[in-house]
């Protein structure tokens, strides 16, 4: 059994039908990567799972159960995203943001713990602790988005676009988080642009096109395929 | 116009702004979690006056028994109001429009349903205190001293709550973005809840000391709007601009009213076009164009 699955998955907006019968496994204690090009409907799977966008058909399963449908009920069972665009609280100081990751937990000491860690992760943070969240840069704010994410101590973890608009340096950082989020025994969903770095990290991935899910494997597999060195790659195909 | 006069009248202006704060800081709140006026305040702070009168006049209760009741029965008429009106319109999405079309529905009721039920007539609480302080040549009257005191009280327990608490933390965070909070865990619909029931403890005893200081009928929901322009004047959605805007409004309004008291009604109202002509985020508001 897979630690979430997904059957058939169909997500419409209207008229607009953004996913059309997804099905996917994510594995405990691995990276799952989701390329896809905009407008793919990425975000629309993990708000799906999330239980911040309605589904019309179609069954997510976490540890063989149907997931809960309010949103804060899911987060309980221990899934937490990371939003697209961060969705950071920009009237809160950083602090506050991350101690709001940790919402519903009772743990005093955990939440100590992983704060530290979060620190340890990204010093920026802790120089900037006090430091109202909506003025800091746009990186810090992806720092700030991921390490309030840690602080939910989930056992999955969904990013979505943690990369998007940073420096390559930082985009660097941001991956050598996620293979540390790894390390700590955490089960990564990962959407992305990046498709080099996406799959590289990735011990499964999956290629989203138009709400339909057209190619699956294993990272490093995928990485070698022609079609998608050219369409995600931005290489020729040989 | 004399010092002790001119005093006299400030004390008279914080008084007034002390109430507007219990009561703006309802519409504050409510708005910066879903976005728009709730106008049934102002009937929830009428109720709130009625239970403070029946409590007195029929009870026989001491004021702080019956202030009690107030928040009480205002409190739990705000939930019911949220439960019974706005939480449909909420699950279906609607737009901000509907939200203050109903609210001035429920405010309408409230006012039609006290009067088929109580009647119409206006009517005046019993005198509560009549002694007066003399301080430094200063003669304040106990009720107002003691008017003072409640709603400092009050508002410094509610920014306690606001500040420090993990509840006022998940209202902060909602106020900014619901979808983010729920993201963390947050449930929206508790947060909606403790929102509405804070706001309408204040209103319950805003609405008596309303009672206390002039009369109770059921228009006074009407009256009570310049607790609005208090919380448009500070910033829709902020409560420290809540309670600035409110004690400088009851301040100038005291002033405006003991040079011409013919101009009172009309400089608040003045003051709130000139607001949102001007600075819609008023004071200290959140900048949004969607005021509604
Ligand atoms: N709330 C919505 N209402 C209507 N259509 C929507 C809504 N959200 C998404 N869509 C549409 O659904 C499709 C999938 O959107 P989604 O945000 O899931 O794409 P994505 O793969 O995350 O794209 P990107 O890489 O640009 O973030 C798009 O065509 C989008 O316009
Ligand atoms: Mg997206």
């Amino acid at each position: 059994m897979s630690m979430l699955e997904i059957r058939d998955l169909n997500v419409y907006y209207g008229g607009i039908h953004a996913l059309k019968g997804i099905s996917l496994d994510v594995e405990e204690g691995q990276i799952v990567s989701m390329i896809g090009s905009n407008g793919a409907g990425k975000s629309s799977m993990m708000n799906a799972i999330s239980g911040i966008v309605k589904y019309q058909s179609g069954d997510i399963l976490y540890r063989g159960e149907k997931l809960p449908t309010m949103a804060n009920k899911i987060v309980k069972q221990g899934i937490c995203q990371v939003p697209e665009g961060r969705l950071i609280f920009a009237n809160l100081t950083t602090y506050e943001n991350l101690y709001l990751g940790a919402y519903l937990r009772k743990d005093k000491d955990g939440i100590e713990r992983d704060l530290k860690r979060v620190y340890e992760i990204f010093p920026r943070l802790e120089e900037r602790k006090h430091q109202i969240a909506g003025t800091l840069s746009g990186g810090e704010q992806q720092m700030l988005a991921m390490g309030r994410g840690i602080m939910s101590a989930p056992d999955l973890i969904m990013l979505d676009e943690p990369s998007l608009g940073l420096a390559p340096l930082l985009v660097n950082t941001i991956f050598e988080t996620i293979l540390e989020i790894k390390a700590m025994g955490k089960t990564i969903l990962l959407v992305e642009q990046n498709a080099l770095k996406a799959l590289s990290v990735a011990d499964n991935a999956y290629v989203l096109e138009q709400g339909r899910i057209t190619k699956s494997g294993p990272g490093r597999d995928l990485l070698k395929d022609p079609k998608i060195a050219e369409a995600y790659l931005g290489k020729a195909a040989h | 116009m004399n010092l002790q006069y001119f005093l006299q009248q400030l004390v008279n202006g914080i008084c007034l702004g002390g109430m507007y704060a219990l009561m703006s800081v309802g519409y504050s709140l409510v708005y910066s979690i879903m976005n728009f006026s709730n106008f049934a305040h102002g009937g929830v702070i009428m109720v709130g006056a009625y239970v403070g009168y029946f409590a007195l006049t029929a009870l026989h209760v001491p004021f702080l028994p019956a202030f009690l009741l107030c928040g009480l029965g205002s409190g739990l008429l705000a939930i019911l109001i949220e439960r019974l009106v706005y939480s449909p319109l909420r699950k279906r999405h609607a737009p901000s429009l509907y939200f203050i079309i109903s609210a001035m529905g429920a405010s309408i009721f409230l006012e039609n349903f006290v009067i088929a039920t109580i009647d119409g007539t206006p009517r005046n609480y019993p005198t509560l205190f009549a002694n007066s302080i003399s301080l430094g040549g200063l003669s304040l009257g106990v009720d107002s001293v003691l008017m003072i005191i409640v709603s400092a009280i009050s508002l410094l327990v509610l920014m306690f709550i606001i500040q420090k608490t993990k509840i006022g933390l998940a209202i902060r965070a909602c106020s900014y973005n619901e979808k983010a909070g729920t993201l963390m865990g947050i449930n929206s619909s508790l947060v909606i809840f403790v929102v509405f029931l804070m706001g309408g403890i204040l209103a319950g005893f805003a609405g008596m000391l309303y009672g206390m200081r002039f009369i109770v009928k059921p228009t006074i929901g009407q009256v009570t709007n310049k607790s609005f322009v208090a919380a448009v004047f500070g910033g829709l959605g902020s409560l420290p601009g809540a309670i600035v805007g409110s004690l400088l409004l009851g301040v100038m309004e005291i002033f405006v009213a003991s040079f011409n008291s013919n101009l009172r009604d009309l400089f608040v109202y003045a003051l709130l076009i000139l607001v949102l002509v001007i600075k819609p985020s008023g004071l200290m508001g959140k900048v949004v164009e969607d005021k509604a």
